[in-house]
């Protein structure tokens, strides 16, 4: 695993370990895909971040939260000091995000499933009516497709031709547990998206994939194929890891883990 | 009022270009020729109200001010969450404009039924609802508080009062003074107020804006700490306002407005307006109960 990689999972442990809360599997499966974004694909910059211009990420699973964070530091947008007081009664961040309490790095208020996604659609299509060049990306989960709303964002993205929209799937086979989705793809593909899978995992390959443009009018669907917990044999193998924070011994045992990889 | 809504809308897309305009499938007929000339901008999205809204407030966080048409409880009730979450949460700015309440569709049942409106939208703190009982008064109180950064729900009626007056975003209206009760007349509510008690010795109270509350034009107007509210919704749904507007004093209030109970009638507008008590004859009945 690239070593930045590895500091953004231990920023992310961190992160979890101070604020006592989150979602580790699930911000560690998606860990590589918001990277990837903001280091070889968006065009965003921390000087840039309220640039009208500018890329947008949204979060539509608020579960990746812990995700950004570590990536919005590496890239010098936070600092280390930013996040002292994660999770405290008046901080600004949190496991989830509050847009309200930002001017950029932050571009919605996750939480609820089924939200970000279609507010995604809204901000592809106000770039389109404003002549904004930036693209909207948005991340969500396999499990997050339960929710109707993300197909009424499919069915509107799509009629719109909302070509400057990319929906990145972080599928960890989360709704392989519960009923049989069936084909994701071929139902996206159906829906009027232009459809990629990739590895999640792979660096290379996201690049790419997240770099082509898209047909002129189609939106892009990316499904990214992950494991929830990736980089730590802990955290894969342990259910429990889904909704905890490791103590100070769990914290000193992943980073190890995740060193030696 | 719905003519005169649509009559603005069909102004706006044409000049303000960061406006944008959504029907959830109904109303075209005043406005076909705005939806041909600005497909972008003005759409008839179908039947679609929950994603729609994360759509909007999408739309306002990127620094538009959109416009969402459509049937009051599936705007209200079906789109709770994105309510609380989309709009209020992320401070979008969308304007919400619904018909059919309370019970303007008199006949559909309870599905097109609307009367927890006002009250579901005032638990949300930061939302706006705003309820003309006039199409002037809907131009006005539009005008006044569309781009306002704040959303905003707009109840427009199919049965509007015969009083046209002029009203501010915010305010009630002193309609006249008088010694004896104070009477609170929400939005269409207005006319059957005035056939009942418009010769007698009442204050009497227009609101149109229900939230925010006007709390000080009510403060100033109770002389006889009696007050008689008359709603066109869910019976009780302005008491928290009226609690804290007359806070530590003595006060009786007297009711007029929808009863909490599921409707299973259908009938005409005026046949429902009298069996749930929201007539001329019922509100002097009230009026004089709570004299004493």
């Amino acid at each position: 695993m690239h070593q930045i990689l590895k500091d953004l999972r231990k920023d992310c442990l961190r992160l979890s370990h101070r604020c006592q809360d989150g979602n580790l599997q699930s911000a560690f499966s998606c860990m590589e895909i918001v990277w990837v974004l903001y280091d070889k694909v968006m065009n965003w910059a921390p000087d840039r971040a309220m640039d009208p211009d500018r890329d947008l990420f949204l979060i539509s699973k608020g579960q990746a939260t812990f995700a950004l964070y570590p990536v919005l530091k590496q890239k010098k947008f936070f600092t280390d000091a930013d996040f002292s007081d994660i999770g405290d009664l008046h901080s600004r961040f949190s496991n989830q995000t509050d847009v309200t309490k930002f001017r950029g790095g932050v571009e919605n208020s996750a939480g609820s499933l089924g939200h970000g996604f279609p507010m995604a659609v809204g901000m592809a299509w106000a770039n389109k009516i404003q002549h904004f060049s930036g693209r909207v990306y948005v991340l969500t989960g396999d499990g997050e497709f339960n929710e109707g709303t993300m197909w009424e964002a499919c069915i509107l993205a799509a009629g719109k031709r909302l070509d400057n929209l990319c929906v990145i799937i972080d599928d960890n086979s989360s709704v392989g547990e519960l009923i049989d989705m069936g084909d994701l793809g071929m139902k996206l593909d159906s829906f009027g998206f232009q459809v990629f899978h990739v590895d999640g995992h792979n660096l290379t390959e996201l690049e790419r994939t997240l770099r082509i443009r898209p047909e002129e009018g189609v939106p892009v669907a990316v499904i990214a194929h992950t494991e929830r917990g990736h980089g730590s044999k802990t955290l894969m193998e342990n259910s429990v890891w889904f909704h905890k924070s490791p103590n100070k011994d769990e914290l000193e045992m992943l980073f190890k883990e995740i060193d030696s990889l | 009022m719905r003519r005169t809504f649509l009559n603005r809308v069909a102004q706006m897309i044409r000049n303000e270009p960061d406006t944008t305009f959504f029907t959830v499938d109904i109303g075209m007929w005043a406005i076909q020729d705005i939806l041909r000339e600005f497909p972008d901008r003005a759409t008839n999205v179908g039947i679609y109200e929950d994603g729609m809204f994360s759509v909007a407030a999408g739309m306002a966080l990127r620094g538009l001010v959109p416009t969402i048409f459509g049937i009051q409880p599936f705007l209200i009730e079906r789109t709770l969450e994105q309510i609380k979450l989309d709009l209020a949460y992320h401070k979008a700015g969308v304007n919400v404009v619904g018909t059919g309440a309370a019970i303007d569709y008199s006949k559909y049942g309870y599905s097109h039924y609307c009367a927890e409106d006002v009250a579901i939208v005032k638990l949300i703190p930061g939302l706006e609802f705003v309820a003309p009982g006039s199409p002037k008064e809907f131009g006005q109180l539009f005008d006044q508080s569309y781009r306002n950064g704040h959303s905003t729900f707009y109840r427009i009626s199919d049965h509007p009062n015969r009083t046209e007056l002029d009203v501010k975003f915010g305010q009630a209206n002193v309609v006249k003074t008088g010694t004896r009760a104070t009477v609170i007349a929400v939005s269409v509510m207005l006319e059957p107020v005035l056939d009942a008690l418009g010769d007698e010795d009442v204050t009497i109270l227009y609101y149109t804006t229900l939230e925010p509350f006007d709390r000080k034009t009510l403060a100033e107007n109770v002389p006889s700490g009696k007050v008689l509210v008359c709603e066109p919704h869910f019976a009780g749904s302005l008491l928290w306002d009226i609690h804290q507007s007359l806070s530590g004093r003595a006060v009786q209030i007297g009711s007029v407005g929808l009863p909490r109970e599921i409707f299973r009638t259908y009938g005409t507008y005026e046949e429902k307006m009298v069996h749930y008590g929201l007539d001329a004859a019922t509100i002097r009945r009230r009026y004089f109960e709570l004299l004493g």
